[in-house]
């Protein structure tokens, strides 16, 4: 059986790469690309704590569907804002929607 | 219907005063009927009081009809609202409630086309609620608030025509200075009440008689007591507002600053007498002081004073103090006899003013003079008055005021005495003096004079009615009159506080008392008649003493520069804190503090979503480390 330290240190690996695209992009297009790796990343923790944990329960395994099935409904979500985002200001980038401030 | 239903007597005026208040206006004669009505039913039920209270009072063991209810209730903490009915007790409902009834039917005539004429009648109710409230009341917290009440009409009475400068400030006076003496009085009820854990007056009675109060604490809660007491009934030094308050309507001045608020003082000190026993002979010292130290002053301000309300005014606080006096030498008897006759003639003393004042619009004494040809029933009703407050045999007032000359001798040293003696003197002159100023001889002011009449009948026949008990009412003080009248005997078998006193002639005082009293009338008239050259001659003689009596003994300035030195100067040092310290430095400073704070954090809020994103994943690997270590 592979070692559980190697699905934790695949998703960590995913999750940086995503925390990275989230603070370091511009594009409200890719930041909710790197949010949907950050998710993966917990899904797959999900399921390899709950093969080496809990084998006989389902628990993480429900819980990893949930995400995905989350994950799709917030894409379908947010694209629609950055949809109007761009029909508004012609641009998805997000330094320049900073109206709602001080 | 009997002691049982005595708290009908008062909550029939406050149901008036309730009527009045909302729809006395769209009453026809704005209501004054319903005002006059509620009164008389007031003084009937009193009678049906009376009645029920002779057939038990000769019972061995009767100290009282009572009827109470639970008020306010916490857990083990209860105040019983109750009405208490004994002798003392009716004496003053006879009062109350005869004079408010008679008073009330004068005023008819007397407020007659005034623009408050319905407003006056409510307040009239109210005050006679109040009134008849804190003479029933069984517990001191339900007299303290019958107290304010009554404090409250006097307020609004005095300041009736609160458009006159004068008569605003006389009202704030009088109700600043009362105020001063109810400080005292709801301390000394707290004091009462701390240590016997009930405002019930019988309790307060047993706990003290079982030693429950320390002597020394008691004797400081009866003086708080006193001063309450000291304040209501104008009691030197706290006199300086009743003078000021003839600024309100004549059958005011009768009702309330001369038959019954202001003895409520005196009704005080004679319920809470046993209390006064039971302290320091101080206490009662500091009464007979303060007492005598009034009649004194009164009675030598009154000759000097110009108006003639104000002359009665200073003849209201000479009787007061009397009575005063008559309650430190231990005699509840003569006090409440004399507060009773004194109820009569005084009230027909200014309703007699008020037919004067009525009639000429002048209240100066210099400009009236020779009216008893013009108004032959006032003229006549004033001298039974006058002569009944001088105390000649056999007016009411004689009987009363050799009551309180012999509890004087017997209980003060000589020196009291003979300033009592000295003061019956005074009083004689300067009663005679108004008299003879008002009635007799030539006006100065001829005109107004000559227009003067007698006033309709509401007026008239309320001044004959109480002609007559202050001609006879003295009479009461024997057995015989009093058997007749189904009481148990004279004034002294039915109030006194420990030992029937029958009735004494004291040869000794009743003629010194009648010289001094003759006396008096002949030097004032030698004195006042004709154009009064000989007294102008004594005041020019004796100027600096004139000029002290005139001024009042310049105890008015005196206040009034306590007032503005010392008062003010520190008020205005404090009002300095409040403003700079407390408030612009303490609430202004910490409200522009979180201000200030908030305007310096609101450019955290830059808008931009990368700045959030970073706040938050910097905010999770924190607690990420912080759970780390914390773990370890």
């Amino acid at each position: 059986m592979i070692p559980i330290d190697n699905f934790l240190v695949l998703s960590s690996i995913l999750f940086g790469i995503g925390m990275y695209g989230v603070l370091a992009r511009r594009s409200a297009l890719l930041i909710i690309m790197s949010v949907e790796l950050m998710l993966q990343a917990v899904s797959i923790n999900f399921v390899a704590f709950a093969l080496y944990l809990h084998p006989e329960a389902f628990t993480g395994l429900v819980f990893a569907i949930f995400v995905i099935v989350i994950a799709a409904a917030e894409v379908g979500l947010a694209l629609a804002i950055v949809l109007r985002l761009y029909r508004n200001r012609q641009t998805a980038n997000v330094d320049e929607a900073d109206s709602l401030k001080w | 219907m009997g002691m049982e239903q005595a708290w009908l007597i008062p909550a029939v005026p406050a149901a008036a005063f309730v009527v009045l208040t909302l729809v006395g206006k769209y009453l026809p004669r704005k209501g004054d009927w319903v005002a006059i009505g509620a009164i008389a039913a007031s003084f009937i039920l009193f009678l049906f009081v009376l009645v029920d209270l002779l057939d038990v009072v000769d019972e061995p063991g009767f100290v009282g009809g009572e009827k109470s209810w639970e008020w306010v209730s916490f857990g083990s903490f209860e105040i019983r609202l109750g009405f208490f009915t004994d002798e003392i007790t009716i004496v003053m409902l006879a009062v109350v409630s005869f004079i408010s009834l008679l008073v009330q039917i004068y005023s008819v005539g007397y407020m007659r086309g005034d623009p408050r004429y319905g407003w006056y009648f409510a307040v009239m109710s109210l005050f006679s609620a109040a009134m008849l409230t804190l003479v029933l009341a069984d517990n001191l917290l339900l007299l303290y608030a019958a107290w304010e009440g009554v404090g409250l009409g006097s307020f609004l009475l005095i300041g009736f025509w609160w458009e006159k400068q004068s008569a605003a400030e006389a009202a704030k006076k009088a109700f600043t200075t009362t105020r001063i003496g109810d400080v005292g009085l709801l301390i000394g009820i707290l004091m009462l009440w701390n240590e016997a854990g009930t405002f019930d007056i019988s309790e307060i009675f047993e706990f003290a008689e079982a030693g429950g109060y320390g002597t020394t604490y008691l004797t400081a809660a009866v003086l708080f007591l006193f001063a309450g007491a000291a304040g209501k009934s104008g009691q030197f030094p706290l006199h300086v507002w009743l003078p000021d308050a003839m600024e309100g309507p004549t059958p005011v001045s009768a009702l309330i600053h001369a038959a019954t608020m202001v003895v409520a003082g005196v009704y005080l000190v004679a319920r809470m007498l046993p209390l006064f026993e039971l302290a320091d002979p101080i206490a009662l010292n500091v009464v007979t002081a303060l007492g005598l130290t009034t009649v004194l002053i009164s009675a030598t301000m009154g000759l000097a004073a110009t108006d003639i309300k104000r002359v009665i005014a200073y003849s209201t606080l000479n009787s007061l103090g009397l009575m005063m006096v008559a309650l430190g030498s231990h005699s509840v008897t003569a006090a409440m006899f004399y507060l009773f006759v004194h109820a009569f003639f005084k009230a027909l003393l200014f309703l007699g003013a008020g037919s004067v004042i009525h009639a000429t619009e002048k209240q100066e004494l210099d400009e009236l003079g020779g009216l008893a040809s013009k108004m032959p029933l006032t003229t006549v009703t004033f001298a039974v008055g006058t002569l009944a407050m001088i105390g000649i045999i056999p007016l009411s007032g004689f009987w009363a005021k050799d009551e309180i000359l012999h509890v004087a001798e017997v209980n003060q040293n000589a020196g009291v005495y003979a300033l009592m003696l000295l003061s019956v003197f005074i009083t004689s002159l300067f009663m005679t003096r108004l008299f003879i100023r008002t009635f007799l001889f030539n006006s100065r002011d001829p005109e107004s004079r000559d227009h003067a009449h007698d006033a309709e009948p509401t007026m008239t026949v309320p001044l004959l009615i109480l002609a007559v008990p202050a001609a006879i009412g003295g009479f009461v003080v024997f057995s015989g009159v009093g058997e007749a009248m189904g009481f148990p005997g004279g004034f002294g078998e039915f109030v006194y506080l420990e030992h029937a006193e029958e009735f004494v002639f004291h040869w000794d005082i009743v003629v010194l008392s009648t010289v001094l009293g003759v006396g008096g009338m002949v030097v004032g008239y030698i004195f006042w008649a004709n154009q009064a050259e000989p007294a102008r001659r004594m005041g020019e003689m004796f100027r600096p003493v004139y000029n002290v009596l005139y001024n009042r003994y310049y105890i008015d300035e005196f206040y009034q520069f306590v007032i503005d030195r010392i008062v003010l100067v520190g008020s205005a040092a404090i009002s300095w804190y409040d403003r700079n310290i407390v408030n612009d430095t303490g609430v202004d400073g910490s409200a522009g503090l979180t201000g200030f704070a908030g305007w310096g954090l609101k450019f955290t809020s830059t808008g931009k979503l990368p700045n959030y994103a970073l706040a938050i994943s910097a905010g999770v690997i924190i607690l990420a480390l912080v759970f780390l270590v914390v773990k370890a």
